[in-house]
């Protein structure tokens, strides 16, 4: 049997309808002999125990040593990460209801602490003296409060707050993602990774020792 | 007369500019959002979070900058839209709504000083520091009810009396 280098690219993370994890499900794979490469994309690396929690790490050196030895002349090339965090989904999905109570909790939460921050920023450096002070500087007349200076203060901020949401009333100004949505990105890396390095420490990852 | 009057616009155009800069980078920053979001499993609603963050800090702007307009209250003893149960209907609506808002800003808030506690690693380095291995869940606990304490004991001594 001649020598066949698979192609491996393992993904940061993947989520799995059934309890049956296949080497497939991790990432991409290629490999230039079709018939291996479907035989090697069915091979079964782990079932979901029953205690089993829904997450499962599972590193690169552990395939190599399962795919080598069920295919001795295989050459491995690794490509993407050393290792990916399975997630099997089904089990602890929300109904509906659910869902649209989490949704609208923590859109009242985030609708009442923006309301609540600038109220205490404005409270903090007192902006109803700042303005009056500033008004009666520059023009010389009393502030009753509601001048052009608070009323172009208030479009300034909305202006600044489309510039950088780049979104109101659920429309996008470019094509660009939001900066939360990049902020949610990178925090689910960030948690990937903590899930990977905690599974590796508890020694729950399926990987070689030593 | 004009011109000073430009001006102003001028200037408070600036600064409001800046000023939604400043605290959306603060709010960001420490990543609240993408955390309840997280927490919750409602990542593909992000667009909504995002969207109440905006009317939130728009309706502040609101009731803070112009406060003379916005006493919603008054207006609607005054005005008696639903006869003479309406002040009393509105007691009770409108305790609900402030208890509701109270609570939703405190848990955004609570968040808000932890988040940022959090990104300076004061947690992290604070437990190496005195290799203090496990208890972490103590520890938040002791902050939890520390900010607790902390907050009804500046409520209730009227602490707000020294600030200025």
């Amino acid at each position: 049997m001649p020598k066949e280098t698979l192609y491996l690219k393992l993904d940061q993370s993947v989520r799995i309808p059934s309890c049956h994890i296949y080497v497939k499900d991790l990432g991409k794979l290629y490999c230039r002999d079709r018939g291996l490469l479907d035989r090697i994309r069915g091979k079964k690396v782990y079932t979901f125990q029953e205690g089993d929690r829904d997450e499962k790490v599972i590193g690169v050196m552990y395939l190599i040593a399962l795919l080598k030895e069920e295919f001795p002349c295989l050459e491995v090339e690794t490509i993407g990460e050393t290792q990916t965090v399975v997630r099997r989904e089904g089990n602890g999905q929300d109904s509906a209801a659910l869902q649209a109570v989490k949704v609208c909790f923590v859109s009242g939460i985030c609708f009442c602490g923006a309301f609540f921050t600038i109220m205490a920023f404005h409270n903090d450096i007192g902006v109803t003296q700042v303005f009056h002070r500033l008004y009666e500087m520059v023009t010389g007349q009393g502030s009753d409060g509601a001048t052009v200076l608070e009323i172009s203060y208030s479009v300034g901020l909305a202006v600044g707050i489309l510039l950088f949401f780049n979104h109101v009333g659920g429309r996008r100004i470019t094509q660009d993602p939001t900066p939360i949505e990049v902020e949610m990105r990178l925090y689910e890396n960030d948690v990937d990774q903590a899930v990977a390095k905690a599974a590796e420490r508890e020694k729950k990852s399926l990987d070689l020792d030593g | 007369m004009i011109w000073r009057q430009a001006g102003m616009c001028v200037l408070g155009f600036g600064a409001g500019i800046l000023v939604s800069a400043g605290v959306f980078t603060v709010l960001l920053a420490v990543g609240l959002v993408p955390r309840f979001a997280g927490r919750t499993h409602t990542g593909r609603h992000i667009f909504l979070y995002e969207e109440m963050i905006v009317w939130g800090t728009l309706t502040g702007v609101f009731f803070s900058i112009f406060p003379g307009y916005g006493q919603i209250g008054a207006w609607i003893r005054t005005r008696l839209f639903f006869g003479a149960v309406t002040v009393s209907a509105w007691k009770w609506l409108s305790g609900a709504a402030v208890s509701l808002g109270g609570l939703f800003s405190g848990i955004f808030v609570g968040s808000l000083a932890l988040a940022i506690a959090e990104m300076l690693d004061s947690i992290p380095i604070f437990t190496r520091r005195i290799g203090l291995g496990r208890g972490l869940k103590s520890l938040i606990w002791g902050v939890a009810l520390g900010k607790l304490a902390g907050s009804l004991f500046y409520f209730a001594f009227h602490f707000y009396e020294t600030g200025f």
